[in-house]
């Protein structure tokens, strides 16, 4: 398959600040791909880049196979992150703006209700909501049909049912051959959205592919948490099962007690179990291994990194200390 | 979309958000009005008598014109930059297939109907208000449209080499009085000290107010520029100066971070 958006070994550092540290990612034409990654972890710079709204400090970069800068421009879509549009203009003028740079735009009143504001289509930007301004945003990335689009957190402040047009939206153009990279904190945006998730952290691609690869990779286990003040040992009876007592990376506001690798046919035995002993508990719930612990096993693991060199690099070069290897992309499944 | 279609879209959209922004609308026009009521009819000029405001009403017409002319482009397109910055607007029109000179075209001819009429109003005013009689030369479009032209420029590297909005309007200002008060608009050159003269010649206004006095103001004896009409000469040279300043403002335009 053919690379539309090709990157390969990206740098970019702002003052002291390493944006990108040697940030390498391929898509394939009609491919959705999905960067998720820490606040800070480069995902920005990385589309700006792409996009040639910034000048990478080494590495190459290809989009429709041209340098970023020399592509043709009604090919492309992009949302910046953090962008407003002249304020003055109503939603339905906004996008006859944006319509009107372009060769071949999209009819804008059809924008407007693929983004669901034509009911507001005559309402100044500065007066709509902020999901409402959002879609606004999005609609203007999309007004001239492009071929490759870049959205940097398209749904941010947007609410749920806004949430699920855009998706909508980005399904509708996917099926129909365009080439997305879109970026988001939401990992159900991703998950569903995406082809390929690649994970980005301190400025480098430290892994991709599909989206079950990945769980398979590194989500871990499905797991019962069971919401109660108890020790571990109280269920020490569950002998072939793996019972630890832990916060449940973030999930849970208090301590639970999770057990590992459970089927949901187990779940009666660990019920039983817990009334056999007398345990008292508020809540239970299972779950499988999603996206978002994929995120925090790999946020975890560069940040034991990050520690690990912040160590290294107090205590000194040691010639008999070998030292991790830098950061590799890891991919599972894909072909990037 | 074609070029002319790009600028037009982008000149739409500049004037819709120019005219339903009240107080700026107000004001633009409102500036000169205040100048003219308090120059022309409080003060009053006075042909015989010594001081700064020593000639006919028709030799201020120039200055009047000036005060739009120079600063309505550098303070809206300072400021204009400077909020294409802060909003991000100019990463999201540099993926566009709008280019900064499109974008600085539109943006001058948005200024360009705006001073015209503001320039419409102040001749107006000067003629009723003070009685200076003065003839309607058409070169005083191209000249205002010229004039437009050089400060929507030198507006657009403000905007771009200051941070922030209100760093572009103190800048604007902090360059356009000197400018206007240097540059033989109201205070000839032989009212001020030898050594301003190197300063008043390489002000772009100065070759303004010498074209628009040699074009409107009959009792002017203007010097000939180079053996040419000073009407014609001084146009020239503002028009070399203004395509200077389109190109280097438009190259401002910031389109990377």
């Amino acid at each position: 398959m053919e690379a539309v958006v090709d990157a390969t070994g990206l740098e970019k550092t702002y003052g002291e600040t390493a944006a990108l540290s040697g940030a390498s990612l391929a898509v394939e034409r009609g491919e959705v791909f999905g960067l998720i990654g820490p606040n800070g972890a480069g995902k920005t710079t990385l589309v700006r880049a792409l996009t040639g709204t910034t000048d990478p400090d080494a590495g190459t970069a290809q989009v429709l196979g041209e340098p970023p800068t020399a592509i043709d421009r009604d090919r492309l879509g992009v949302l910046p992150q953090d962008f407003s549009p002249p304020d003055r203009l109503t939603a339905r003028e906004l996008l006859a703006y944006y319509a009107g740079l372009y060769a071949n735009a999209r009819d804008p009143e059809t924008v407007l209700a693929d983004v669901g504001l034509a009911d507001v289509g005559d309402t100044w930007y500065e007066n709509l909501s902020g999901g409402q301004q959002r879609r606004v945003c999005v609609g203007s990335a999309l007004v001239n049909d492009p071929d490759v689009l870049f959205l940097d957190e398209p749904t941010t402040g947007i609410d749920p049912a806004g949430r699920r047009t855009v998706w909508e939206l980005v399904e509708s153009l996917a099926a129909a051959g365009t080439t997305v990279v879109l970026t988001t904190h939401d990992m159900a945006e991703a998950e569903r959205l995406a082809d390929r998730v690649g994970l980005l952290a301190d400025g480098s691609l430290i892994a991709h592919g599909p989206t079950e690869d990945l769980i398979a990779e590194y989500g871990g286990s499905s797991r019962l948490t069971i919401e109660t003040d108890a020790e571990p040992a109280a269920l020490a009876c569950l002998s072939s099962l793996v019972v630890e007592r832990e916060r449940d990376r973030g999930r849970s506001a208090e301590p639970a007690l999770v057990v590992r690798d459970i089927d949901p046919a187990e779940i009666g035995t660990v019920v039983d179990a817990l009334e056999a002993n007398g345990i008292e508990y508020t809540g239970l719930s299972w779950a499988e291994p999603d996206l978002e612990d994929v995120y925090l096993q790999l946020a975890d693991e560069t940040e034991l990194e990050r520690t690990d060199r912040a160590r290294d690099s107090n205590d000194g070069p040691a010639d008999d200390v070998e030292r991790s290897p830098e950061t590799e992309p890891t991919q599972t499944g894909g072909s990037a | 979309m074609s070029r002319v279609g790009r600028v037009r879209a982008e000149t739409g959209a500049g004037w819709r958000s120019f005219v339903r922004r009240r107080t700026a609308v107000f004001f633009t026009f409102f500036f000169p009005v205040i100048l003219i009521a308090i120059f022309g009819a409080l003060v009053q000029t006075d042909p015989t008598g010594g001081g700064l405001f020593a000639e006919p009403p028709a030799y201020y017409v120039p200055g009047y014109l000036a005060v739009v002319v120079l600063f309505t482009p550098l303070s809206r397109m300072g400021s204009e930059v400077a909020r294409h910055r802060e909003g991000n607007r100019f990463e999201k029109l540099s993926t566009t297939p709008l280019t900064r000179g499109e974008w600085l075209l539109a943006q001058t001819i948005v200024n360009a109907v705006i001073i015209g009429l503001a320039s419409l109003l102040i001749l107006a005013l000067v003629i009723v208000v003070t009685g200076a009689e003065i003839s309607f030369s058409p070169l005083l479009v191209p000249y205002i449209l010229v004039g437009v032209v050089c400060f929507c420029g030198i507006g657009a590297m403000l905007g771009s080499y200051t941070d922030s909005q209100d760093g572009a309007i103190a800048a604007s200002n902090a360059i356009g009085l000197p400018l206007l008060f240097l540059s033989e608009t109201f205070v000839s050159l032989e009212l001020l000290p030898d050594w301003f003269e190197p300063l008043v010649n390489v002000s772009p206004l100065t070759y303004f107010a010498r074209g628009v006095r040699a074009a409107t103001d009959p009792a002017a004896t203007p010097a000939p520029v180079a053996g040419i009409d000073p009407a014609l000469g001084n146009l020239a040279i503002l028009a070399v100066l203004a395509v200077v300043a389109f190109a280097l403002g438009a190259r401002s335009i910031p389109r990377t971070d």
